[in-house]
């Protein structure tokens, strides 16, 4: 899986993924993305170019973003939603505790101020 | 057509590393595609044995002693059947309660999440102990996975 990390003009930080976010990716991806969870308020993980997700990764998703959660920051997930990807976000309840978004200007307003 | 399908039952046994995870799924994906089998079912089963053997891997104990996963795929038309092994610790997936729905981000559970998956993206979970191994058989049903996917 390739990781792209991008300060935006909002401040916000976007985390860009593509490829598969299967187990393996997610073991690897957890401790930098602890980093940037700790580090910034306002992230915005892009996986509409992710293919694949496995349980690991939706927990890796939700442990960052309990991280930002509490120190009062927001995290949001820009994903289409009639793709397969965002059938294992639902089915594992992720919509109900992260904004996820079909559009960026969405996202980064979901995680604004 | 779901009666001219021909494709012969696969088996492949795993090494307990995750390093296999990947491999396993490209060679679940290449069954799905040579037996023409849909998208959404393609998914579902690279989805459910990702899990499956992950699960094994990471908390079987099977790491620990190196004991070896056989994962076999095998049509009935029209539904595909995948039959995990292995000689971990029993463990039997089917009674593990779904996790509880979050409520926010602060009391989200996190883990359980993978047996839940299996258990929607499958049409079958069946669960037995033979021989002192655990075998879980996984059927999909392609009418049954695409209803699914489009919930």
């Amino acid at each position: 899986m390739d990781i792209v990390v991008e300060e935006v003009a909002t401040g916000a930080t976007k985390v860009m993924l593509r490829g598969r976010f299967d187990t393996t990716a997610a073991v690897l991806f957890e401790l930098p993305f602890n980093t940037v969870a700790s580090e910034k308020k306002a992230i915005v993980v892009d996986i509409s170019a992710v293919e694949f997700l496995a349980s690991y990764a939706v927990r890796v998703l939700l442990l960052g973003a309990k991280v930002v959660a509490g120190k009062g920051g927001k995290l949001a997930i820009l994903c289409p939603h009639d793709n397969n990807v965002a059938k294992v976000l639902r089915t594992a309840g992720v919509g109900k505790v992260i904004p996820i978004v079909e559009r960026e200007d969405a996202a980064l307003a979901a995680v604004a101020g | 057509m779901a009666s001219s399908r021909t494709t012969p039952a696969r088996r492949r046994v795993l090494r307990p590393d995750l390093a296999e995870l990947g491999p396993l799924t490209q060679w679940a994906g290449e069954f799905a595609e040579q037996a023409g089998l849909p998208q959404s079912l393609s998914f579902a089963l690279q989805l459910c044995l990702e899990e499956a053997a992950a699960n094994i891997i990471m908390y079987s104990g099977a790491a620990e002693t190196g004991q070896e996963i056989a994962i076999e795929l095998m049509e009935a038309a029209p539904d595909v059947l995948a039959i995990i092994e292995d000689g971990g610790r029993p463990f039997d997936p089917t009674s593990v309660p779904p996790p509880p729905e979050p409520a926010s981000i602060a009391q989200a559970p996190i883990g359980q999440l993978g047996v839940h998956f299996m258990r929607s993206f499958a049409s079958e979970m069946r669960y037995e102990q033979r021989d002192g191994r655990n075998r879980l058989t996984l059927r999909f049903n392609p009418a049954d996975v695409a209803a699914k996917a489009s919930e």
